[in-house]
């Protein structure tokens, strides 16, 4: 992929043409935490791109929490406003990451015949332009995951900190349509500046894993949980659940939605809400049945569906190691320490297997 | 229009079957192709919408009928609807039968109270080409003889028009004063079932009740030779979306929407709780 390298100031006119035509996002502190902002002027003081992940997950944009979906018997679609285009900055790699499940179930057809046409549209109306991560907290565990803190792919555009300014680098055709209108704010990327990004990177990938010591496990989430279903430890960790459901709605990769119909006069109206795979009522039927009254099974189930489900349908891991689920559970539940515990009740051999 | 709006639909007629079932007979619109197994969604305005497989036959174009059991908020409101009454349909969503793989078997129906709806869908199905199958055996259970769901059907009509192709086990868990027929729990009418089918390991089991009545029934058919291959059953989950997007019904590495609602014993016998 194509790398250049941008001065600070040619940056902040670049984010000054971009904010003119399209809506900007990009992660500014509130109280001791980062969320996704609006950002009226690209003023630098703003900026914050290179700490880890901001609050909301990336799917905010693409999957909202609340969205029209329906409007019926009647002749007028709710699908003819117009999708703003956006551009959202600073995104960090396990929210790139996050997108491949997101794909795979809104605008894919493994799952459904068709795309979902405003997960689409959002999707083709917005600029990604990612950042490396940089300072990844105590939550974070891309690695055990294969993954890294800093993008490979699945941007616009990617920027990298180094003396004086970033390293760009152009990940789409949308994101070289960028470079291109403002071709005199750009020079290609010197060794120097590389050498530098790529000391930068090192460092940030090393933080992770020294982070992630002492939880690391020998396999692959998703052959472990295969064999683990019937292991003591999902009810041992699910004691401390306590039926919230945060870590399915602040999870990148979480999809699951309900569907609920209201009326206005003689309007039928119909909207999709996040819904959590750990609420009793979830899987529930009209008749009472449920397939999963017990907490421990929706606990283990949330994390079957990332490690089994998905990887058994789309060759995916539904997890991008954002840790989010980890930062938000008011139970302080670990999954990377579920996994840990898995692995030392694997080695005494006792738990059935998935055939 | 979206995929989530419904096709406006009239309610044409609305026949009690029993104390808490009721089959609506719909005619939507626009008309719905639908197979014997697969499901729609059905819309009581502004309150909600729940699946139902149809109990009618695929092969009756311009309306299709659902058998509704009185359960829960939704199916509630539907037991309020009267004659003229507009409702909601999307669909089909999820698999039909594999009537491909039936073809020239002996066919073993096995239903319990409002599990009897895609069964009637099914055995119209088979009895449009009755002379495909070697033969059918249906049984059916119900508590009372006043909770048998199509009585005219299953008792008389059907028994009278198929009396060459078809036998008829039906049961009653508790009888009354007027029922003469068997006594006993579904699983009874298994009892003797060499006297109908011939070959238990290629014949085709499709079961379809409450989820104890479906194990039970498994359990039974496995001890008599059934293939785990040859046993339908139908996973009657949480459907919502019917798009295989909004993640309800999912079930092991399945989402029933998509791969089912009717799926083998062979496919679904691991998965944890899968009776529940």
């Amino acid at each position: 992929m194509e790398a250049l390298f941008i001065s600070t100031a040619n940056f902040h006119h670049l984010l000054g043409n971009l904010v003119k035509k399209n809506l900007l996002y990009a992660p500014r502190k509130k109280g001791d935490f980062l969320f996704y902002e609006r950002i009226e002027t690209a003023s630098p003081k703003d900026l914050i791109l290179h700490t880890n992940r901001p609050v909301q997950p990336l799917k905010s944009f693409f999957f909202p929490p609340y969205q029209k979906v329906g409007q019926y018997f009647e002749s007028a679609s709710p699908e003819d406003t117009e999708t703003p285009k956006r551009v959202i900055l600073g995104v960090k790699n396990c929210d790139l990451e996050s997108l491949k499940t997101l794909d795979s179930v809104y605008a894919g057809t493994q799952f459904s015949s068709s795309p979902d046409p405003w997960y689409t549209r959002a999707r083709d109306s917005s600029l990604l332009i990612s950042s490396d991560c940089l300072e990844p907290d105590e939550y974070c565990f891309c690695t055990l995951l294969g993954s890294n803190p800093d993008p490979e792919e699945g941007f616009d555009l990617n920027l990298s900190p180094v003396d004086g300014g970033f390293v760009i680098e152009v990940g789409s055709e949308k994101g070289k349509a960028i470079v291109n209108q403002d071709q005199n704010l750009f020079i290609s990327a010197d060794e120097n500046v590389l050498a530098q990004r790529e000391k930068t990177r090192a460092d940030s990938l090393a933080k992770v894993k020294e982070l992630n010591q002492e939880v690391e496990v020998k396999s692959p989430y998703r052959d472990m949980i295969r064999e683990t279903y019937s292991s003591p430890v999902w009810k041992d960790h699910s004691e401390n659940c306590v039926d919230c459901g945060g870590c399915n709605e602040i999870c990148p990769t979480c999809r699951c939605f309900l569907l609920q119909d209201g009326r206005e006069k003689e309007r039928f109206e119909r909207v999709r809400l996040w819904d959590a795979c750990l609420l009793t009522g979830f899987a529930r039927v009209a008749g009472g049945a449920n397939p999963r009254p017990k907490l421990s099974d929706r606990f283990s189930n949330r994390l079957f569906c990332k490690f089994y489900f998905f990887p058994e349908n789309v060759n995916l891991d539904a997890c991008t190691g954002c840790g989010r689920c980890i930062s938000v559970c008011i139970g302080k539940i670990d999954m990377r320490k579920v996994f840990k515990d898995l692995e030392k009740e694997r080695s005494k051999g006792s738990a059935e297997k998935i055939k | 229009m979206t995929e989530y709006d419904p096709v406006k639909t009239n309610v044409s007629e609305v026949i009690t079957e029993t104390s808490n079932i009721k089959t609506f007979v719909l005619r939507p619109e626009r008309p719905l192709d639908f197979e014997a197994g697969q499901f729609i969604q059905l819309t009581v305005p502004g309150v909600g919408e729940g699946p139902f497989t149809p109990s009618s036959s695929p092969y009756e174009k311009e309306k299709l009928e659902v058998t509704i059991m009185e359960v829960g908020r939704v199916t509630s409101a539907l037991h309020n609807l009267k004659q003229g009454s507009m409702v909601g349909l999307r669909g089909p969503f999820g698999k039909e039968y594999p009537l491909d793989r039936f073809r020239g078997r002996e066919i073993l129906i096995v239903g319990g109270g409002v599990g009897m709806a895609p069964l009637r869908s099914l055995f119209l199905s088979l009895a449009h080409t009755i002379d495909d199958y070697k033969k059918l055996v249906f049984c059916c259970g119900s508590r009372t003889p006043k909770d048998i769901v199509y009585k005219d059907a299953v008792l008389d009509r059907w028994q009278t028009e198929f009396k060459d192709k078809v036998s008829f086990r039906i049961t009653v868990d508790e009888g009354d004063g007027t029922w003469k027929g068997q006594v006993g729990l579904v699983t009874t009418t298994l009892d003797n079932l060499d006297q109908e089918i011939s070959n238990f390991k290629e014949s085709i089991a499709v079961v379809c009740g409450p989820p104890i009545m479906m194990k039970f029934t498994t359990m039974k058919l496995l001890d008599i030779g059934y293939g785990h291959e040859n046993i339908y059953l139908s996973m009657e989950k949480n459907m919502s979306c019917g798009l295989g997007r909004c993640g309800h019904c999912q079930m092991g590495k399945y989402l029933v929407c998509r791969d089912g609602p009717v799926f083998t014993y062979q496919e679904v016998k691991n998965i944890p709780n899968m009776w529940d």
